[in-house]
């Protein structure tokens, strides 16, 4: 199997298609769509609620440090779905492969659960302080 | 190599270490973690060893560099003096673990056999290094020099990444010895001649690893980025950072792409011109020390980078030698430079400019020779190590048959020249203009490794063949 860049010429041409589409749909609803503007329309929907005020004031750091530590906890537990899917085929193979892998995800693990006792004895999830 | 293992478990440690509120004991326990993993790197002296299913390689040269790292890294945590002792808004335990992590990646960045690693080494080090530059978190100058550098460097990253998706596409091997066989073949089925993915991939991979040395024009970042810094994390970023990039760059350039010199040879001809015209004469226009060492940084990667070009059998110990002598004199200054802007401070703010520094030979004779001596070897005279590392560095550019180096050397001294003029501001300053500097406490660490710099670099200027012949 030898690929050279030609080859490859398919997924440019699917490229273009693609984005000729977004372009050419958008250009389409803009120009065929009615428009009729009016006050309650251009209004923000926030549920059937009035707005108030600016949407940009400050907000509590707690927040986004709660929500950065939820994106990482995940994304790592995530790394664990491949390795269980793979861990059957390693128990059944007759190298000790399997132990190997099992000590690797201590170790992610262990990490992991560091980094978890870090954060609480930081104190980030005390919510009242 | 136990000693990746060792510094990241440390640098755990070092996070739990700081819940017993007591400032005092993490200098000293940082101090001998690295103590501890500069003793588990020199295990591995003499053997060649492949670890983790070949991803890393460690042999002498390899182990001389992390030395290198490594007592930076001492060097520079030494003179921390524990970041104050402002509780609330400095966090040493945290800087000192980010510190070892970014030992973790500048050692995997000297020592990876595949390029996955160099990826991994080069993020996480680049990461420790956004982190830290933007430490001082009410300084609106660090702020922006941390949004800079993260900006920029995560395209640098990016291209990198890019052109090491590039070089697998031509060779099919991540590994850097795979990737040179790969080369070898592609030349031998193209008659000589390299395609467009290789010549692509070598280019990108370059200008994401030079970026991180500040090689003109990728250099932009770097004054911005050293200036707004806190100073003991630019002292950090300018050796440390400096010598794995460089390491790393020699690295592939010398194992994965010896045979097809010419295309990534003639770029760096005129990087190398770039970088120390670019870097010298725009020192002499400073007016801060400060920025002023961030562009001297720069000029000494293109030095460095002379010999990574002249690719001589010597260049292992010439760049051991220079990165050495500059990572010495650059800590010793910074270590000067941070107590003077501090005790010069005004309304609160430290002054980093050259006049801080009028009169400091006055009330401080130590601070004022060390300060001295480190600027003579930045500048290259003889009896400093900085001569003999520019010297080193000279004779493999003058070795190299061709007479094109002789021209980058007509370029090199004219503009270390050009250097002797801003290096020598500072030492008029403290010694000859008029000005008051109280007399400034240093702690007996702070005045141990004043003296040890001070005395390594007298040292190395004298018998730079005590180490040259280790290197």
């Amino acid at each position: 199997m030898n690929y050279q860049p030609s080859d490859f010429l398919p997924i440019l041409v699917q490229l273009v298609a693609a984005l000729a589409f977004i372009v050419a749909t958008m250009l389409a609803t803009h120009w065929l769509g009615p428009k009729r503007h009016s006050v309650l329309k251009d209004d923000a929907f926030e549920c059937g609620i009035e707005s108030v005020g600016d949407a940009r004031t400050p907000i509590s750091v707690k927040y986004f440090l709660v929500a950065i530590l939820f994106v990482l906890f995940d994304v790592e537990i995530i790394f664990m779905y491949p390795w269980a899917v793979n861990f059957m085929g390693w128990v059944k193979s007759t190298s000790d492969v399997a132990i190997t892998m099992f000590l690797e995800m201590l170790v992610f693990m262990g990490l992991l659960l560091l980094g978890f006792i870090y954060v609480i004895k930081k104190g980030v999830l005390t919510w009242e302080k | 190599m136990n000693a990746i293992i060792a510094l990241s478990l440390f640098g755990i440690s070092n996070l739990f270490l700081g819940f017993l509120n007591n400032r005092k004991i993490l200098l000293p326990a940082t101090l001998v973690f690295i103590l501890i993993a500069l003793g588990l790197n020199f295990a591995d002296w003499n053997h060649e060893y492949y670890w983790f299913n070949n991803m890393l390689k460690t042999n002498n040269l390899s182990v001389n560099f992390v030395t290198i790292i490594l007592l930076s890294t001492f060097l520079v945590v030494a003179i921390s003096r524990s970041f104050g002792d402002d509780d609330e808004h400095s966090h040493p335990a945290e800087y000192y673990a980010i510190l070892l992590f970014s030992a973790v990646g500048a050692i995997m960045m000297v020592t990876f056999e595949n390029l996955i690693m160099l990826f991994v080494g080069l993020e996480i080090l680049s990461v420790s290094m956004y982190v830290l530059t933007g430490s001082d978190k009410r300084s609106l100058r660090s702020n922006e020099a941390a949004l800079k550098y993260f900006l920029m460097g995560s395209f640098a990253t990016g291209i990198l990444l890019f052109g090491v998706a590039l070089v697998y596409g031509a060779t099919s091997s991540f590994d850097i010895h795979g990737i040179a066989q790969g080369v070898a073949k592609a030349k031998e089925q193209m008659g000589g001649a390299y395609g467009p993915l290789l010549y692509s991939g070598v280019i990108l991979i370059m200008v994401g690893l030079l970026f991180k040395i500040s090689a003109a024009p990728f250099h932009f970042w770097t004054p911005d980025v050293y200036d707004g810094a806190p100073s003991i994390f630019t002292a950090f970023m300018s050796t440390v950072v400096k010598t794995a990039g460089v390491a790393a760059t020699y690295r592939i350039l010398s194992i994965s792409f010896p045979s097809v010199y010419g295309l990534w040879g003639n770029p760096l001809v005129y990087i190398v011109c770039a970088t120390l015209i670019i870097g010298n004469i725009t020192a002499v226009y400073q007016q801060s020390f400060k920025r002023m060492l961030a562009y001297s940084s720069i000029s000494h990667a293109g030095y460095l980078l002379i010999t990574v070009l002249a690719k001589r059998p010597e260049t292992n110990s010439s760049l051991l030698f220079y990165s050495l002598a500059y990572a010495i004199a650059t800590i010793t200054a910074f270590a000067v430079l941070m107590v003077v802007s501090e005790a010069q401070a005004k309304n609160g703010k430290a002054d980093e400019s050259f006049e801080a520094l009028n009169g400091l030979a006055n009330n401080n004779p130590l601070l004022a020779f060390s300060l001295t001596i480190s600027m003579l070897s930045l500048a290259g005279i003889p009896l400093t190590a900085g001569f003999f590392g520019k010297f080193f560095v000279f004779s493999d550019a003058f070795s190299n048959p061709s007479s094109l180096f002789k021209w980058i050397l007509v370029i090199a001294i004219l503009m270390s020249t050009v250097g002797i003029y801003y290096y020598f501001k500072p030492i008029i300053a403290a010694y000859m203009k008029k000005g008051e500097v109280a007399k400034i406490e240093l702690s007996p660490l702070y005045k141990f490794i004043l003296i040890l710099t001070t005395t390594l670099t007298i040292l190395l200027g004298l018998a730079p063949d005590l180490v040259k012949n280790i290197f």
